[in-house]
């Protein structure tokens, strides 16, 4: 009988784990059915090129069950338990899930309610509804005082406010606004960036153009009414537009099936990814609490990783291989400029120079993403 | 150091950012009054801890080598 192997997620995670193992392993063999609810795919790094109106973003967006290859089955539906014990997934319409492996996918939650006052007043582009209405504003700009930062770690793509404020500095330069506006980035650590060599890095450029810096700043709360953000540390600094990337959890089912730790987020085996001692139950992508990015490249390596695994014990040989921790991720640094960092567990990434090739790779990495990546072929 | 925590927060083999944003966690959750104590494997927390409670206006107890962990400890002053 073919192992079923039941992934729990239709996002980045998900759908490249789905298609890798596809690739790995027979469909005699091997049952995939991909459990998730949403209809389309958005590829979530274009955010930041969309504020400025730099890409379309129809460009970005394909329908989710297009992306998956011949012989994953699909099934769209909200899961809304996860019992690991008794290995049984449930959903919104009523179907119970059966598996001999359990991949669990199902990446972050905004919780912008998490901070007073953020609805009313706070603008985003870490989703496409977001971002679309972020780009009116800028349109609409006129020059003041803008804050930007995150409101809380840990965020997806932690550099992605770093690269929106990059390009905030261009657009504005070339509008001919730089003049009438003050760029303020505020971050919750006692520097720019959690890693210190990278953080280095940003700040220099940072200070080069001028953006002032605010550092050891968790957000408490926001006051719509007389336009301030104000830090657990005490500080507040008034603003004409904010720029904050809301609060992340992990999703409330998974806090609702008894998995998560106190912040919705998945603890599991830094080298094998499974779930405790479960050696069937794996998490993958944003929905872990690894101390890793939470990035698409992070879900590509480890859906290499777990693919090979599931794909070898399926035909009954051993996996000795450890998942290393390894990210490789390119992030803009200013109009045509772009670092890509490489890291694992053991080693930091370098950020020495940026270059108008990174920048390239960046700007069209929705086609490579979307003909390649996501089928697990790259 | 004589002082008994009325928090410990175990954060030993999480990297940084983590035990920095564990201590941020529970001092939102304490008292005024309370002491809050980290355990960290991570380096950077000796620096990272110190620097946020300097900034957020909290008392730094001590900052101690234990075996093979460093252990922060702060009291919430406001
Ligand atoms: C602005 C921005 C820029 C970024 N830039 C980069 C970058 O340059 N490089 C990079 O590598 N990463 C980048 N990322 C991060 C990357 O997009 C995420 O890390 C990645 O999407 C994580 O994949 P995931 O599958 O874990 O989660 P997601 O892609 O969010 O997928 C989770 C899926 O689970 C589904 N789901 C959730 N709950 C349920 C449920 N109960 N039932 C059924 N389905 C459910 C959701 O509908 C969703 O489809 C960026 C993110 C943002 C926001």
């Amino acid at each position: 009988m073919a192992s079923k192997v039941l992934i729990v997620g239709d996002g980045d995670a998900g759908t490249i784990m789905a298609n890798k193992l596809r690739f790995h392993t027979d469909i005699k063999d091997v049952e995939i059915t991909v459990v998730g609810n949403s209809k389309e795919h958005y590829f979530k790094p274009d955010g930041v090129h969309i504020s400025f109106s730099m890409i379309d973003y129809k460009r970005s967006v394909k329908p989710t069950e297009f992306l998956f290859n011949y012989g994953v089955n699909y099934v769209r539906d909200e899961v809304t338990r996860i019992d690991v014990a008794d290995k049984t997934v449930s959903t919104k319409s009523g179907r119970n899930l059966d598996y001999d492996y359990l991949i669990i996918a199902t990446g972050d939650r905004f919780t912008p309610e998490d901070i007073p006052g953020y609805e009313t007043d706070a603008k985003h582009f870490y989703d496409l509804p977001h971002a679309l209405e972020l780009q009116k504003e800028i349109k609409s700009f006129k020059g003041g005082k803008i804050v930007i930062g995150q409101a809380s770690i840990p965020i997806m793509c932690p550099p992605a406010p770093y690269e929106f404020t990059f390009l905030l500095e261009e657009y504005l330069n070339f509008h001919g606004l730089k003049d009438k506006t003050e760029i303020h980035y505020i971050y919750p650590l006692n520097r720019v960036f959690t890693i210190p060599n990278v953080s280095d890095f940003v700040a220099k450029r940072m200070e080069e153009r001028g953006i002032i810096t605010h550092t050891l700043f968790n957000v408490e709360s926001v006051d719509p009414k007389n336009k301030k953000i104000q830090s657990l540390e005490g500080e507040s600094i008034n603003y004409d537009l904010l720029v904050l990337i809301p609060p992340h959890r992990g999703q409330k089912v998974i806090t609702d099936s008894g998995l998560a730790d106190d912040s919705g987020y998945i603890d599991v085996d830094k080298y094998k990814l499974n779930y405790k001692d479960y050696d069937n139950v794996f998490a993958i992508g944003d929905a872990t609490n690894l101390p890793v990015s939470k990035a698409g490249a992070t879900a590509h390596f480890q859906s290499m990783y777990l693919s090979n695994r599931i794909a070898s014990e399926t035909s009954g040989n051993i996996y000795n291989e450890l998942y290393e921790g390894d990210v490789a991720c390119t992030t803009v640094t200013g109009y045509e400029k772009g670092v890509t960092l490489y890291f694992n567990y053991n080693k930091p990434p370098k950020a020495k120079f940026d270059s108008k090739l990174d920048y390239f790779l960046k700007w069209q990495s929705a086609d490579t993403f979307f003909s390649s990546m996501v089928r697990g072929v790259a | 150091m004589d002082v008994k925590p009325d928090r410990v927060i175990d954060a030993r083999g999480s990297y940084c950012p983590g035990p920095l944003m564990e201590l941020i966690k529970a001092y939102k959750q304490a008292k005024v009054g309370e002491i809050i104590s980290v355990y960290s494997t991570d380096a950077g927390t000796k620096k990272d801890a110190p620097a946020w409670i300097s900034k957020s206006g909290q008392e730094l107890v001590g900052v101690f080598d234990r075996n093979g962990y460093y252990e922060i400890v702060m009291k919430k002053v406001k």
